[in-house]
């Protein structure tokens, strides 16, 4: 049974938790390191939006004079880059944090300074590539980067540079935390919490930390070859000297198909979490839904080269990654059906969380047909850098992970913060973000079709592609006000929002028996689990019987109850001290990485002394770090 | 929203969509002139029946899944007081059905996938017209190594062109893919799927255009390039065998201007007396030009090295006999070799280029004399001479951009950018770096400003020395 000490009250002290800029700058606290995330990964998403919206504007019409060419080439790059590896990534990495320790019944992850380092790093590092508009060298090699093109031969400027040290920081922010969480999963889950009593939200954590740990370092291995050639003049891709680009290409998609799961698995985490909830009813299959996920990651690893079909590998190398590919379409396909009737024979509430949970299954869909269609490789031809894979991938991360996000952040938003989001604000977000993903994207299956290529600035009328270009570029415009109208919803709510109590939804797993926000020790005592529904299982069927029909107001805008708990001292409970110095480490860290860019402004001396100087900061931080002990002495 | 709806209808609906959708795909070519179902060429019927079968099961399981979804959330609404669900946990059969059933949709996907793959990348027929594609940021390099001649100094030439890919209808196409700078794809939407260049790497791509239409294609760059990647276009113009034997003739013959006599040059003139500029002085022709002319005639004993090279037609060698007292130009000589490039009145419209022009570059459109033209490229004015190669004027040998030797019979300019007329031509050499971004052609015009180097060019040529220009490469027919 699951039980915990204390249970229905809010949490308003604890040991650490104090307030102030200092009590976040040295937190190592899950919970707190999941608010920065979602905070600055939203941010970002703002920033991506901005840029896709200039793009839109730019190609609404034939011709477009909104930007230039290398400003157009600029924010193409930052915005998949930006989406890619600021938002979706960290956004997921935000529920994480918040919900593995929570979800396994632990008090925080296995190395909490670890934790905030990837934080530290993840912000240090997204500053660093942004840092590039404001001295007027953006990264204009798009997202993927292909030599020769990013070698120095053709791309002189610091765009690049800015490109690939960027990339670099952030795969260390990534590694690290996904070391720490495999560990924690791994090591810290309560008593009974066994690998199949697991929520599926943990498990497709589990399985992104795998992908990531496996994949990130063949993107480490490419971006060293390219900074090396960049900075220090070796040849890995530069073709003058005989380096070869296709080996680039290579690495690059053995990365990055398993980015694109890394992307889409956590938000089909946070779907089978919120559809069973909303359905009053158990997820359809869990095993197969386990067995789907892996499976899906494993194959993900091999079928990378459906991405340089144009390429010419030749008809036996075109048959095995075709075919490869469309097996994945067997896992994803059992996903979508085993969701549907998760739903079938529910109660379904159709709150905001639901709502976008369920455009995930209805919109992904689309992706993975598209998908299944360029799995074929001669038809792919046709599609291959066309509009029609945009539309393919926006259906996959923007109808997909993003939607599967909002609806995280909209079930989860109780836990973080103690508040519930504006159901009418909510409703007003999802419609419009709805509408405006679809009238963007849908449209694009047919300009690609009709044979528009990407990453055009400009083209010319009488084409056949204006209607379709205009109603993208209209669907945006919907996107952005519904996405500020949830912004806004974000932002009040968290404030004036309704209080939430533990347990809003009537949810069946862990995370749901705390207060919200859960008090820094997670669980005053670590409880014992018995099957994988444990709320449900206290309180089924009584409960089910009065689930509200939506989300009842209980005081909205109201100061929430002082009633205090136990801090962690008080119950005994060893608590992380919070450390600056991990701060310091992720600092030092981009500094030395930022300061190889002295380079390429012809200061060789200069680099190399700052690179020095940051590198002992580092190391300094480090030793400060780890001769810290964690905890105080008991 | 749906509550008002029966599943049925609302699956018939869905169908109804679908269909209309799919039709659309089909019916719409003629307002969509780079579709992919286009089916002119055999690669892309083999493509087309491959698309309809996508389309088809991509259709018929998007309509499943979405009516089962609408029906789920339909029937399963919570309404009034909460009943407790059935906590179903599985269940195997229904697992497997929908595991086996997709599967064996991907079987009748991926046997005709294989088929088409193999196909399609089979060897082509040894009779196949080869074309070597050479990619360049940012145009398009098209050599066709079956058809070459002896230059004036006796060395191998083969036909080139650039930006314009002529290919005969019937006869299969073999192209040979290679980049100079970075990685480029060819993009014809309407005739065939695409094949990247790769500069270390040579790829291979074949179709055969059908006989069906005598027409023109646009044709893109379809892998990110760099600055210019989307003024990186070309145009395909599949013709009837006898135009293309003609065409060939006629690039094989090297530049077709000839320069006409002191007087015709002068009644040419009066016409442009009163435009701008026009009081010009005398061509100082004479002796200066006379070697060109016998350029021109030399390469004649060449010709026979063209070994598949098709009969050349009686008419069909121009720039050859000439009469000294022919109208301007090489106009008559053009108009007896038949067809020497596709009739501008013909070009569909969607492969008339649209691009605007900067507002910024003046430029006073003088009237410009072909002969002083010439002789201005023979100084090594502009350095044109640096890139570019004339066959025919013996200074002009540069190898870094496009062959001009018949650049006047060309429909674009500046790779499917611009049409090719004297205003943007004079455009184009003066400020070419405003009208293509990133372009490695440098700024002409004096006075001019360069956007790469970010200052006013001190040197260059005036409006009149590139009027001269413009009136001598519109003669290169």
């Amino acid at each position: 049974m699951a039980t915990t000490a204390a249970v229905p009250t809010y949490s308003g002290t604890s040991e650490h938790a104090e307030t102030g800029l200092w009590s976040w700058l040295t937190t190592v606290d899950h919970k707190r390191i999941a608010a920065l995330y979602l905070g600055t990964s939203l941010f970002w998403f703002l920033i991506g939006g901005i840029e896709a919206t200039i793009i839109r504007a730019q190609l609404a019409f034939p011709n477009g004079k909104v930007v230039s060419a290398q400003v157009f080439n600029e924010l193409f790059t930052m915005h998949g880059t930006t989406m890619i590896f600021l938002v979706v990534m960290p956004l997921s990495a935000a529920f994480f944090n918040l919900l593995i320790p929570l979800q396994i019944g632990a008090r925080d992850v296995a190395f909490p300074r670890l934790n905030a380092f990837s934080y530290w790093v993840y912000l240090f590092g997204s500053i660093f590539l942004n840092v590039s508009w404001f001295i007027g060298s953006a990264p204009d090699g798009g997202w993927f980067g292909y030599t020769p093109l990013t070698t120095l031969a053709y791309s002189k400027n610091l765009n690049i540079d800015f490109w690939v040290l960027g990339l670099q920081i952030l795969g260390v922010s990534s590694l690290a935390a996904g070391f720490n969480f495999i560990t924690t999963i791994v090591n810290m889950r309560a008593p009974g919490m066994y690998f199949m009593r697991m929520p599926i939200f943990t498990w497709m954590a589990f399985i992104v930390q795998f992908l990531i740990v496996l994949a990130f370092p063949v993107i480490t291995i490419a971006l060293i070859f390219l900074q090396f050639d960049r900075f220090f003049g070796t040849n890995f891709y530069e073709i003058a000297q005989g380096g070869d680009p296709l080996l680039w290409q290579h690495l690059f998609w053995i990365f990055g198909h398993p980015e694109v799961y890394i992307l889409i698995l956590p938000a089909f985490g946070l779907v089978s979490e919120v559809l069973p909830t909303f359905s009053r009813k158990p997820l359809f299959g869990y095993p197969v839904m386990v067995y789907s996920g892996m499976l899906i990651a494993f194959l993900g690893f091999g079928v990378w080269a459906h991405h340089m079909f144009a390429v010419g590998m030749g008809p036996i190398a075109d048959t095995v990654f075709g075919v490869t590919t469309m097996l994945i379409a067997i896992p994803t396909g059992v996903k979508i059906f085993n969701w549907i009737f998760t739903m079938w024979g529910g109660v379904l509430r159709f709150t905001t969380a639901m709502k976008f949970a369920i455009t995930l299954v209805a919109l992904f869909t689309v992706g993975g047909i598209s998908g299944v269609m360029h799995a074929s490789p001669p038809a792919d031809l046709q599609q291959t850098d066309t509009y029609f894979i945009v539309a393919h991938f926006h259906y996959v991360l923007v109808a997909g992970s993003m939607m599967g996000l909002f609806a995280g952040v909209y079930y989860y938003f109780p836990k973080f913060t103690g508040r519930l989001l504006d159901e009418t604000l909510g409703n007003w977000h999802f419609w419009l973000f709805f509408i405006g993903v679809n009238l963007t994207f849908f449209p694009m299956h047919f300009s690609g079709l009709y044979g528009m290529p990407r990453r055009i600035y400009r083209y010319d009328a009488g084409q056949g592609w204006e209607l379709f270009n205009l109603l993208s570029s209209i669907g945006v415009a919907f996107q952005a006000v519904g996405t500020i109208i949830g912004f806004w919803n974000f932002w009040r709510s968290s404030k004036v929002g309704a209080i939430a109590g533990a347990d809003p939804w009537g949810a069946p797993t862990l995370e749901w028996s705390i207060p919200s926000p859960p008090p820094d020790y997670n669980f005053a005592t670590i409880p014992t689990v018995t099957s994988r529904y444990p709320l449900w299982d206290v309180k089924s069927p009584a409960l089910t019987a009065d689930v509200p029909p939506g989300v009842v107001d209980r005081g909205r805008g109201r100061t929430p109850p002082t009633i205090r708990i136990p801090t962690a001292r008080e119950l005994g409970i060893p608590m992380p001290n919070p450390s600056i110095k991990p701060l310091f480490a992720a600092l030092f860290m981009t500094l030395m990485f930022a300061s190889l860019i002295a380079i390429h402004k012809d200061k060789v001396q200069l680099a190399v002394a700052l690179v020095i100087v940051f590198a002992g900061a580092l190391t300094a931080s480090l030793y400060a770090w780890l001769l810290t002990p964690l905890e105080d002495e008991h | 929203m749906h509550h008002r709806f029966r599943p049925r209808r609302l699956a018939r609906a869905a169908l109804t969509v679908a269909l209309a959708a799919s039709s659309l795909v089909v019916a719409a070519c003629g307002q969509y002139p780079n579709s992919i179902f286009h089916s002119r060429t055999d690669t892309n019927r083999d493509v087309g029946f491959l698309f309809e079968i996508l389309i088809w099961f991509g259709s018929i399981v998007f309509v499943v899944v979405e009516a089962i979804l609408i029906y789920t959330l339909v029937r399963f609404r919570r309404r009034g007081v909460a009943r407790t669900p059935e906590h179903v946990h599985g269940n195997t059969t229904l697992e497997i059905t929908w595991t086996i059933i997709p599967a064996l949709i991907l079987v009748f996907i991926a046997i005709p996938t294989v088929r088409t793959i193999f196909r399609t990348q089979a060897k082509p027929r040894s009779d196949a017209l080869q074309v070597e594609v050479i990619g360049h940021q940012w145009w398009w390099e098209f050599r066709y190594p079956q058809f070459t001649m002896r230059s004036p100094t006796g060395k191998l030439d083969t036909v080139v062109t650039a930006n314009e890919l002529y290919l005969p209808q019937g006869r299969t196409v073999s192209f040979t893919l290679k980049s100079q700078d970075v990685i480029h794809s060819l993009s014809m939407p309407a005739l065939s799927g695409k094949r990247d260049l790769i500069t270390t790497h040579v790829n291979y791509l074949w179709f055969t255009p059908d006989s069906a239409q005598e027409t023109a294609y646009n044709g893109f760059c379809a892998e990110y390039c760099g600055a210019s990647h989307a003024n990186m276009r070309f145009r395909t113009f599949v013709v009837s065998p006898s135009d293309f034997q003609s065409w060939i003739a006629h690039q094989e013959s090297p530049a077709a201007f000839t320069v006409p006599a002191p007087g015709q040059t002068a009644a040419n003139n009066t016409a442009a007396a009163q435009a701008p500029g026009g009081a010009q002085p005398q061509v100082p022709a004479g002796a200066q030009v006379q070697p060109n002319r016998n350029l021109n005639n030399g390469p004649l004993s060449g010709r026979a090295t063209g070994t598949n090279g098709p009969t050349v037609p009686s008419a069909g060698a121009p720039g050859v006999g000439v009469p000294a007292n022919a109208a301007p130009g090489t106009q008559t000589a053009v108009a007896q070799a038949g067809f020497i490039g596709f009739p501008r009145e013909r070009m569909p419209a969607y492969t008339l280029p649209t691009t605007p022009v900067p507002a910024d570059i003046q430029y006073s459109d003088p009237f410009g004399d072909p002969s002083r033209g010439a002789q201005l490229l023979m100084q090594g004015k502009g350095a044109c001479l640096g890139c570019h190669t004339i066959r025919g004027n013996p200074s002009m040998i540069g190898q870094i951009g496009p062959n001009l030797t018949h650049i006047g019979s060309r429909t674009t300019l500046a790779a499917g950018l611009f049409p090719n007329d004297a205003r943007h031509l004079a455009l184009w050499i003066k400020n070419a770096r405003k009208m293509k971004p990133g372009v490695l052609m440098p700024t002409i015009g004096v006075n001019e400003y360069d956007p790469q180097l970010g200052t006013t060019m001190k040197v260059g040529l005036t409006d009149q020395q590139i009027a001269d220009i413009v009136a001598y490469l519109q003669a290169l027919k």
